[in-house]
């Protein structure tokens, strides 16, 4: 069933047009540039990072390497509190941001975009039950949701990404809904009804080619988000404790003092991280905004 | 009037959203692995106190009917007892409120007077170098954990230069004839200080960004253009005219931005050991204070759908065409 | 004191597009006499609108008056320094902009806004306003006690009234009406057309009303200027210029617009083709691609602005030959493209 009806060949050159990636705009391409950075160190971590992250390390005289400043005994950003290094830290964080940051901005815009699909194409009770379901949504106080969620099952970061998915497709469902009632009402969509093609046709077809870059764009937007959220979940210790992110090193150096012992080099690193991937966010998205809407921007 | 039966269908609307939330928290805390008696009774209570709140919750009727005691315990304001505090979670959410609204509202009047000068100004200055920079800078802002700058400011401001105090609302030990004492005092203010300026810095981006594009496209605007015929001054043309109006949506904003600072204040209450609704909720998620949290939960919940109401009371306050319609 | 209020000598406002410039006003020359109503009337895009801007100085940011003169009771305001313009403004020059419903601030009462030109512009005290606006509703025949009332409150025409109101706020020398009476129908217009042309002979004033309609004109004008693609195509009394036009596009113009008295005189006939695209220009007369009786020259030679009666200007080749072409600009088949 599935098969007949999927798009021809050339669909991924389709997909990747139709995504319409922002080239000219210097500010979008250097959030690209950023992310490619930080895809290659997640990937790369093993040879990149120089340590294991939780291992507890010591110096060549035997003590506890704790608390070096960077540069000392070779640690290039120095170590925590527990002798761990800070670096191989930072390095292995990228791959838990990533990884929360991609599945979620994804279940977010997949949800999303299907509810919004069925929400707009169908319209009547459906559309009405569903968009009452949105309102919930944004009632719902966010990072407490998260909080309580991430506390009450396991901690893992699939719990997190499951609590921002339940509460963030809703932005992305209003938007694409609306987009879908404009479409909806266009000719070719129209011609397609009457010539008897089938429902799940038109929406594959016809209609969800044409919301594919608003649901990038609201993807871009949640990987910011999740991301965010995640090192605040870490940050209050509701965090998966297996792995190393960002928001647990700064947990970690909040809980170590590192503040009173004005150990910026530990907890400065993650936080510039963060603002670099979700600014490059926050730029890639800016650059989508222009291109798919002009007259918003200059 | 029609905008009023306009308002009462959205604060209809509004309830029937809470009682949503209301029911997804009961299952929430109701449907969690483990023992759901722990949701209210807690372990070192004697038998007779242990079976007292059984009663009074009805932990040993079917689900529905535990639902229904639920409903008409919260419609009576009753939140149960805190299993840390051993007093009434009500009691003790309403004496941390006042410091969450204090943090919110102080942080958020900074950061709105802030963005709103600064977002008119990038949009006088439209195309400038003043405006190519500050407006990548102010979405790194928007990018910033907000638990992470309040941990720098705190190093810098607090351990590094000792300008303020680095956590609480008053001196050890210190007292204070009322509450109003408290918040008039200068020691207040300079615990105040660092978590407000955190979170105005995290907050100020929204109302400058909005405010720069509402003004760019209100500058276009005949009535603007007809000001400039009239001979008006700058200033009349700029300011009652353009700004009056894309001031509108930035002041709606506002309601919204308190509901959602609220959220945030999790977080940043956290870092600055603030007794608020925020990081008592984390606190009671951490110690399985369970009626605890649930109560912080739907208090923060009730101010964000509140906010949203007020939001839209304030925007058909403040635009005559829906006021005066 | 002469008898001319505002003359109009060789105007150039440009546009810059890009990296070029289009001349949306190409040497514009009319005169404005005292006491009189002067319709502007051409397609859109032909530069009518841009010139009454022009008059007031306040033009789009990306356009400039380049050349020529404004001689306002004999002061050339397109070279007064901007706080002396500023001064002029509303006190001696007012504007009733085309769309009421946009140009009045909708958050501000009508009254706020009248009090804003009276009392920053015209120096009135609180009370004295308060008079003058009274006076002012009852000029344009609205009740006083609807002053405290927002723009939306008011129905189209009635907004255009208080548009009106606003103009004649600080008693200015010249009004300037821009498609004033565009977004209504034809019962409205009559009304405020009407209305216009009473308080103007009431108060002596010139007014400049800019219009696509020819049949406003015929209407309402003492004098008429017909513009085409950023020059001035004919000029002179109204009677004169729509009755016995000496300009083929004003033939062609009267042809194409019903009577705004009532039923359409004769068939109407549209002139076939569009405006020329400014920034390229025909090399001629503008109107020769689309004129029926163009000839070599046309295309070749700009036509100069010349008399052909006592105070009628024509700016066409074949302008002696005008008696003949009327009879011909007559007949539909002639419009009709021969192409």
């Amino acid at each position: 069933m599935l098969d007949t009806t999927l798009p021809r060949p050339g669909f991924v050159a389709r997909f990747f047009r139709s995504l319409r990636l922002p080239l000219n705009d210097p500010f979008a391409v250097a959030g690209l540039a950023i992310y490619a950075i930080f895809i290659l160190t997640a990937i790369f971590a093993d040879a990149i990072a120089p340590y294991d992250p939780t291992e507890i390390l010591y110096t060549p005289n035997y003590d506890l390497a704790a608390d070096l400043r960077p540069g000392e005994d070779g640690f290039i950003l120095g170590t925590t509190s527990l002798g761990r290094d800070i670096f191989s830290q930072i390095v292995y964080g990228t791959r838990s941001a990533l990884l929360i940051g991609l599945t979620a901005a994804f279940m977010v815009a997949l949800i999303g975009s299907i509810v919004g699909l069925v929400s707009g194409y169908f319209g009547g009770w459906v559309d009405a039950l569903l968009m009452r379901l949105a309102d919930v949504a944004f009632g719902i106080p966010f990072l407490p949701f998260v909080i309580v969620l991430a506390a009450f099952l396991e901690p893992s970061i699939w719990n997190v990404v499951i609590a921002m998915a339940l509460v963030l497709w809703r932005d992305t469902g209003r938007v694409i809904r609306s987009q879908v009632l404009t479409l909806r009402s266009r000719s070719y969509v129209d011609a397609a009804r009457v010539s008897g093609s089938s429902d799940f046709k038109i929406i594959l077809r016809h209609i969800a080619p044409n919301i594919l870059p608003l649901s990038f764009l609201y993807g871009s937007i949640a990987i910011g988000w999740a991301i965010l959220t995640e090192a605040s979940i870490s940050f209050l210790g509701f965090g998966d404790p297996q792995s190393i992110s960002w928001g647990y090193m700064l947990q970690d150096a909040f809980a170590s003092q590192a503040l009173a012992k004005q150990a910026y080099y530990w907890f400065v690193p993650p936080g510039v991280c963060i603002i670099l991937v979700v600014s490059a966010g926050f730029f890639i998205t800016r650059g989508y905004e222009n291109l798919l809407f002009p007259k918003l921007g200059r | 009037m029609s905008h009023l039966k306009a308002m009462a269908s959205r604060a209809l609307q509004l309830a029937l959203v809470l009682w949503a939330v209301v029911t997804i928290l009961f299952l929430m805390f109701r449907l969690m692995p483990g023992n759901p008696m722990a949701a209210y009774i807690d372990p070192t209570f004697t038998v007779e106190q242990q079976e007292a709140l059984m009663a009074q919750f009805g932990l040993d009727k079917p689900l529905w009917e535990q639902y229904l005691i639920y409903l008409g315990n919260l419609l009576q304001g009753e939140l149960g007892q805190s299993f840390r505090y051993r007093e009434p979670v009500a009691e003790r959410l309403m004496t941390l409120l006042p410091n969450t609204l204090i943090l919110t509202f102080s942080s958020l009047i900074v950061a709105y007077t802030f963005g709103i000068l600064a977002g008119a100004y990038l949009a006088w200055r439209r195309g400038s170098v003043v405006e190519n920079t500050a407006i990548p800078l102010v979405l790194t802002t928007r990018a910033m954990p907000e638990f992470w700058l309040g941990m720098v400011l705190l190093a810098v401001f607090s351990f590094w230069l000792g300008w303020f105090p680095a956590g609480g609302t008053r001196p050890a030990g210190a007292s204070y004839d009322s509450l109003w004492a408290l918040y008039t005092s200068r020691e207040f203010l300079s615990y105040l200080a660092l978590p407000a300026l955190t979170l105005a810095i995290y907050s100020q981006g929204l109302p400058l960004l909005l405010m720069r594009s509402n003004m760019l496209d209100v500058m276009k605007e005949d009535f603007v253009t007809m000001a400039r015929i009239k001979g008006l001054s700058n200033w009349s043309v700029v300011v009652r005219h353009a700004a009056r109006n894309a001031l509108l949506p930035v002041m709606t904003s506002f309601a919204i931005a308190v509901g959602y600072q609220l959220q945030g204040n999790v977080v940043v209450e956290s870092v600055f050991s603030w007794p608020g609704l925020g990081r008592e909720l984390v606190n009671a998620v951490s110690a399985s204070d369970y009626p605890l949290a649930q109560g912080a939960f739907l208090m923060i919940a009730v101010v964000v759908i509140l906010m949203n109401l007020i939001a839209d009371l304030l925007y058909s306050l403040l635009d005559p065409r829906i006021s005066h319609a | 004191m002469t008898e001319t209020l505002l003359s109009v000598r060789d105007l150039k406002v440009s546009y810059q597009v890009g990296k070029g410039s289009i001349d949306a006003v190409d040497g514009a020359s009319f005169d404005v006499p005292r006491g009189s109503i002067v319709g502007l009337v051409g397609e859109s895009g032909c530069g009518k609108t841009t010139v009454a801007r022009a008059l007031t100085r306040v033009i789009a940011d990306n356009a400039s008056i380049t050349g020529g003169q404004i001689l306002f009771d004999g002061q050339d305001i397109a070279a007064l320094p901007e706080r002396e313009m500023n001064a002029l403004r509303w006190r001696d020059i007012a504007f009733i902009p085309q769309s009421a419903m946009n140009s009045l601030d909708p958050v501000y009462t009508v009254e706020y806004q009248l009090n804003e030109v009276l009392r920053r512009r015209g120096g009135l005290g609180r009370r004295q306003a308060r008079a003058r606006c009274e006076e002012l509703f009852e000029m344009v025949g609205i009740e006083a006690g609807r002053l405290g009332d927002y723009p939306h409150q008011f129905s189209g025409g009635m907004r255009q009234r208080v548009a009106i109101a606003l103009a004649l706020a600080l008693n200015p020398k010249l009004v300037i009406a821009d498609e004033p009476v565009t977004a209504l129908d034809v019962i409205v217009q009559r009304q405020i057309l009407d209305q216009l042309r009473e308080l103007q002979s009431m108060l002596g004033i010139s007014v400049i009303l800019v219009t696509h309609d020819i049949s406003v004109v015929a209407y309402v004008c003492d004098r008429t200027v017909v513009m085409y693609a950023g020059r001035i195509a004919e000029a002179g009394p109204m009677d004169a210029v729509l009755m016995e036009p000496s300009h083929p596009y004003t033939m062609g113009l009267r042809n194409a617009f019903p009577d705004l008295k009532g039923a359409a005189s004769g068939v109407l006939t549209p002139i076939e083709g569009a405006p020329p695209n400014l920034a390229f220009p025909p090399p001629g007369c503008r109107f020769a691609p689309r004129c029926p009786f163009a000839v070599e020259t046309c295309t070749t030679q700009q036509p100069a602005l010349g008399m052909v009666a006592p105070d009628h200007r024509v700016s066409c080749h074949r302008a002696d030959e005008a008696a003949k072409l009327r009879q011909e600009a007559a007949r539909t088949e002639t419009w009709l493209a021969d192409a």
